[in-house]
């Protein structure tokens, strides 16, 4: 009788020994499950804050760079008027450029021209000049001497260093007239 | 995880977009420009150029600048389509020993593939410049109609440019998926394509949240650049009956009018009419000529009525084509800058019999999409915790029953707000804190969340203990409200649950109230802030004279008094203008007060003795909150 006592004492102990390493499974299983997910949360987070981070350093270059040209669009739309300046004045009926009055159309041109400048706008010089596509735009061909800018049809510009509109020239096609 | 971009690749522009925090962004290229030109060149020197740069030179440079190479992806050479290209185009197209129509530039010949690639390779270029990171996966679009080979060359110009292809998508789903349809069930959508150069229709039907093109049309020369040309022979029309000269003859007058032209149909998209200013157009013997005539938005849809009947045509067909009736399509979408005016807007309307879809930017529409496709295949849209936002202001009460708000709403939660406020009254032993929701500016207009008290206050004068409150919401829209006095240290805090506050159909009643009652509450906020402002004056002057007692002379003494008389009875009274005259005139009386003192003293006045900032002018409540 102490013999099956102890039989079924052991018995229940080997299952309880049993229910303990199978919980320990399971509760190693859970671990690893928590602890991947924890993972995941951390890199998530990471990832999160790393855009945030990037958003923020590229909404700050955005900001800075509004500010600075905040007045392009403005002044690009003055542009047509300063083209018109350009064609009026090259378009002088004869006899009439010394005309005083001329002169003080002249003078307004000038002074559209310097406030503009004075907020950052220069003009692209474009004359004689090889045709370089990054600050000049070709309208057609013509005589002269190849691949050189041999007339100006409309000025191009710049603003605080950026390109603003592109010149609109006529490139020389390599024959002399 | 790098990027994966949504591209567009397009017969004449093309746009690049990423998804980022769950939300598509179009990418600049490196010139500043939402949208690049499909332009591909060689210069004389060897240099190759991509874009807007390519364009500029292509005057100069017809044989080796290549655009609208999308007309020939995936072609062969005999195609009746490319043998009538060969016609339009500058460039050489010639047979490669397979059968495929390439192009010559530069001396060699290209594929359409590499001179895809060469476009490809500047927008991951510029994207990678613009996200600071390397790109390696792109969605690229396709249009619906892009048969097997097509879509094999689109696949390979990704590769050549460094780029794996996760898929190629149709233009007309990427729209769709740009207007969140996929979110839909059972539905048929039909996207109308009008851009620069060509028109497209197609119908999809939407089914277990992927997309099938039951039929496409259109016309591949009908564009935005026809209308443009419209309105250039109708001004060379116009032009030449009042001055009797055609500017068609002179290349620079025609050049000037394609851009006026092109501004003008652009600005008549919403304006009524516009005036197409061009002086010294040209000359002649008699002198210079000046253009200087007004375009009627009219007189516009009169000029191009015609080509866009001419897409009436097309959509029907595609209609029959799918097998529905117009009436059974349930969304329309518009795709292509030509889809901006209001004329085309109204025909799709027409013809569809609903208002169709415009909200996002036409020209972006389908990059947007594959930015989204993009997104959804790398499984960001999966990792991107989904937040709420907290759809009404929370506030808690202030003096004169004022919400004074500390989280506004639509703000992004999880999220944690603190403010320091202080007490009202001399000696007050604690603060209620009342917390509210709703747009109202008045506490009693808003519903209250909850309430409780922080208590143990020392004893101290109005304004200087600092209560600390803190709104926090958790992400499961949990909001806790914390007070805390920064000197004691005690705190009382409660926690409210997202069911004690309003239901969906309550948030919206509460926001069109709060925008019904916009005037009337303002007003109502105004004569608090007054009632506040005079209170606070009363019991400065009050005090002022207490304190100072002889330094005040007699005289001055009794029209102070009188003042704050005159401030009391206008409180009384409830007049909002009178409240703040008799408020200004205890306030200048009781500068004289202070100016009498100095003079006395003879030098600069000891602390204790100066009026009060007028901004944290509050009166005597018990119990009640100032802010500071």
């Amino acid at each position: 009788m102490e013999e099956r006592g102890k039989q079924t004492s052991e018995g229940s102990e080997i299952e309880e020994a049993s229910r303990a390493v199978g919980d320990i499974e399971t509760l190693k299983d859970a671990l690893a499950e928590e602890k991947n997910k924890a993972e995941s949360y951390l890199a998530n987070w990471q990832r999160a804050q790393a855009d945030f981070m990037n958003l923020k350093r590229r909404t700050e270059q955005e900001r800075a760079e509004l500010t600075k040209f905040a007045a392009s669009t403005i002044v690009a739309e003055l542009l047509a008027v300063l083209d018109d300046f350009d064609l009026a004045l090259g378009n002088i009926p004869q006899g009439a450029a010394d005309a005083s009055w001329v002169d003080g159309i002249r003078l307004i041109q000038r002074k559209l021209l310097s406030v503009l400048e004075a907020q950052g706008l220069a003009q692209i010089k474009a004359l004689g000049k090889d045709f370089d596509p990054y600050f000049h735009e070709a309208v057609m061909f013509a005589d002269g001497e190849e691949g050189k800018v041999v007339e100006e049809v409309q000025k191009g510009y710049t603003f605080r260093d950026r390109l603003l509109r592109p010149a609109k020239v006529k490139v020389g096609r390599g024959k002399e007239a | 995880m790098a990027k994966v971009i949504g591209i567009d690749l397009g017969t004449t522009f093309s746009c690049v977009a990423v998804m980022e925090g769950g939300e598509p962004t179009v990418i600049p290229n490196q010139e500043g420009g939402r949208i690049t030109p499909s332009v591909v060149a060689i210069s004389k020197s060897g240099e190759r150029l991509v874009g807007q740069v390519a364009k500029r030179q292509a005057i100069t440079n017809p044989d080796n600048t290549i655009f609208s190479i999308k007309r020939l992806m995936g072609r062969r050479f005999s195609e009746p389509s490319v043998q009538r290209d060969i016609k339009l185009l500058p460039y050489k197209i010639v047979e490669a020993a397979n059968g495929d129509a390439h192009v010559a530039m530069g001396g060699r010949n290209y594929s359409p593939p590499e001179i895809s690639a060469m476009i490809l390779q500047k927008l991951k270029t510029d994207a990678e410049a613009y996200l600071g990171e390397k790109i390696t996966e792109a969605v690229i679009t396709v249009p619906a109609y892009f048969n097997d080979s097509q879509r094999q060359a689109t696949k390979d110009a990704g590769k050549i440019a460094g780029l794996e292809v996760l898929r190629i998508v149709n233009e007309p789903t990427a729209a769709s998926l740009a207007y969140g349809l996929d979110k839909k069930q059972d539905e048929i959508v039909a996207v109308y394509d009008l851009g620069g150069g060509t028109f497209d229709i197609s119908v999809l039907e939407l089914g277990e949240g992927t997309f099938q093109v039951k039929s496409t049309n259109g016309d591949t020369h009908l564009g935005g650049d026809d209308f443009d040309q419209h309105i250039i022979d109708w001004l060379c029309d116009e032009f030449r009956r009042d001055q009797g000269i055609d500017l068609r003859q002179d290349r620079m007058a025609l050049q000037r009018l394609k851009e006026a032209a092109e501004k003008a149909k652009c600005e008549l998209s919403t304006v009524m009419q516009t005036e197409v200013n061009l002086p010294f157009i040209t000359a002649d013997a008699s002198g210079p000529k000046h253009l200087n005539i007004t375009l009627t938005r009219a007189k516009l849809e009169q000029l191009v009525g015609d080509l866009v009947e001419n897409t009436i045509g097309p959509c029907q067909q595609a209609i029959q084509d799918a097998g529905v009736a117009a009436a059974q399509i349930d969304e329309v979408i518009l795709v292509g800058g030509q889809t901006r005016m209001p004329l085309v807007q109204e025909k799709v309307k027409q013809l569809f019999g609903r208002e169709p879809h415009k909200g996002v930017n036409p020209d972006e529409v389908v990059g947007v999409g594959a930015a989204i496709q993009a997104g959804v295949l790398k499984g960001e849209v999966k990792d991107v915790l989904l937040l709420d936002v907290t759809p009404l202001t929370l506030s808690i009460e202030t003096l004169g029953g004022v919400a004074t708000a500390l989280i506004p709403r639509n703000t992004t939660i999880p999220t944690s707000k603190s403010q320091i406020f202080s007490t009202a009254a001399d000696n007050q032993p604690s603060v209620e804190i009342h917390v509210l929701q709703g747009e109202r500016p008045m506490a009693a207009d808003n519903r209250t969340l909850g309430r409780f008290m922080l208590d143990g206050l020392l004893p101290a004068p109005r304004g200087l203990p600092q209560i600390e409150v803190t709104f926090d919401i958790d992400a499961n829209g949990i909001l806790s409200v914390k007070a805390q006095d920064k000197g004691t240290g005690r705190e009382q805090r409660i926690t409210i649950t997202a069911s004690s506050g309003l239901s969906k159909d309550d948030v919206t009643r509460m926001q069109r109230e709060g925008e019904m009652h916009a005037a009337e509450d303002a007003r109502r906020r105004e004569e608090a802030e007054a009632r506040n402002t005079a209170d606070t004056l009363v019991y400065t002057a009050e005090k002022t004279l207490r304190e100072q007692g002889d330094k005040v002379p007699a005289d001055l003494r009794q029209q102070v008094e009188g003042k704050i008389a005159a401030v009391r009875s206008a409180l009384q009274s409830g007049d909002v203008s009178n409240i703040k005259r008799s408020t200004q005139e205890l306030s200048d009386t009781l500068q004289r007060v202070g100016a009498a003192v100095y003079q006395a003293a003879g030098q600069p006045p000891p602390g204790g003795a100066q009026p009060p900032p007028h901004k944290e002018d509050e009166g005597t409540v018990e119990g009640d909150f100032r802010e500071v």
